[in-house]
């Protein structure tokens, strides 16, 4: 069917440039989606990339998936692995490629004190998403508690599955939200 | 004194670094990110990583993935998905890297599609949104729990540790755009990595 192929098409060509110029992710990538898929395609509806949005934080898995949720509006399922391939392959594959380059200078003086360099500022960057995620949470303040609490919890309790911990966390929040 | 000084629980070891990593399965790698995908909720990947990759079951060490966790973060992509790719390539090559990335998005994809489906049929009440609230609050906190236990330590500790500060301050407390922050404050660090170990 060309049209769907035409389709498919189109989210690739959006989402192929995306995945090489999204570097630092987060919020420049989410307007340039909204931009291409409301604005360009018309794809969705402002209202409806609104609750795909709301959807795609919802699921598991890495905070993009929305690229899949807009493939699927668009084309179905194979939209949804369309968008997908298009926003992880190129850019996974340059990564892949530094990493081989990288690994080949293993055990050379500088190659171990550019991975212990690096270390301190990811430390620093973990940190930091954590912020930056309870920032955009809605939740407000009782987010902010329980955030807190589960750090301490989990800090203190090293061998504590983290899953018991989010299902203690939506149980609780779950139920003081129907009081 | 061997290579290195001990960067905190970070011991940058040499000869451990050239030695081959046990020979995993790409099946249990595929597995093991399959179970990554589908738990790691509020986008928190590297955390989750962390968490059942390094320290469960010790396939990479500390120092490989903060490594990775900031190449990742400054190379173009999903810093997740970066991440995976690098650990992947680290335990199997590339048939590793496709079985790592292949098993963290397959489920979320199935998933997040899933769930759009049963929002437009039904919508949500306001307790599923509570619910979420709950399983974010948590996983906001396993990323600070992972973040603290990976703060530089040791004796040589007090030039990493204001690193990490000032990352912390630039990126997360002054939202300054991450990469121009990364691309001085790493030159720093790793001049910094390079005269203590001269020292030593």
């Amino acid at each position: 069917m060309p049209d769907d192929f035409r389709t498919l098409l189109g989210l690739g060509l959006v989402f192929v440039p995306l995945s090489l110029l999204s570097i630092g992710g987060g919020a420049s990538l989410l307007a340039d989606m909204e931009h291409q898929s409301v604005g360009v395609h018309g794809w969705t509806t402002p209202r409806e990339f609104a609750d795909l949005f709301a959807i795609s934080r919802a699921a598991p898995g890495p905070g993009t998936m929305l690229a899949a949720l807009i493939g699927w509006k668009a084309a179905g399922w194979a939209g949804a692995v369309t968008a997908t391939v298009a926003l992880y392959l190129p850019s996974s594959l340059v990564v892949y490629g530094a990493a081989r380059l990288w690994g080949r200078w293993r055990g050379s003086v500088w190659h171990t004190a550019v991975e212990r360099g690096l270390a301190p500022v990811a430390a620093g960057l973990l940190l930091s998403g954590g912020i930056a995620v309870l920032r955009v949470s809605p939740g407000g303040p009782a987010v902010w508690a329980a955030a807190i609490i589960a750090t301490v919890v989990l800090l203190r309790w090293p061998r504590l599955h983290p899953l018991a911990l989010f299902a203690a966390g939506g149980a609780l929040f779950g139920v003081a939200a129907m009081w | 004194m061997s290579e290195g000084v001990p960067l905190g629980r970070i011991a940058a070891d040499t000869a451990a670094d050239i030695r081959e990593h046990p020979r995993i399965g790409l099946l249990a790698i595929f597995a093991a990110f399959f179970w990554l995908g589908v738990t790691s909720f509020g986008g928190n990947t590297a955390a989750w990583l962390y968490h059942r990759i390094v320290q469960r079951r010790h396939w990479v060490k500390d120092a490989e993935f903060l490594s990775d966790v900031a190449l990742g973060r400054i190379m173009p992509g999903s810093g997740g998905v970066n991440l995976t790719v690098q650990v992947g390539q680290r335990l199997r090559g590339g048939a590793g890297a496709v079985a790592a990335v292949t098993g963290l998005l397959s489920g979320p994809l199935v998933i997040v599609v899933v769930l759009a489906m049963a929002y437009t049929r039904i919508g949500w009440s306001s307790a599923v949104h509570a619910v979420l609230d709950g399983i974010a609050a948590a996983a906001i906190g396993l990323t600070f729990a992972t973040g603290l236990k990976l703060l530089p330590g040791g004796s040589a500790r007090l030039g990493p540790l204001a690193v990490t500060v000032a990352t912390v301050l630039c990126v997360g407390v002054l939202r300054w755009p991450m990469l121009p922050v990364v691309l001085c404050l790493a030159p720093i660090s790793i001049g910094l990595a390079l005269v203590q170990r001269r020292n030593a």
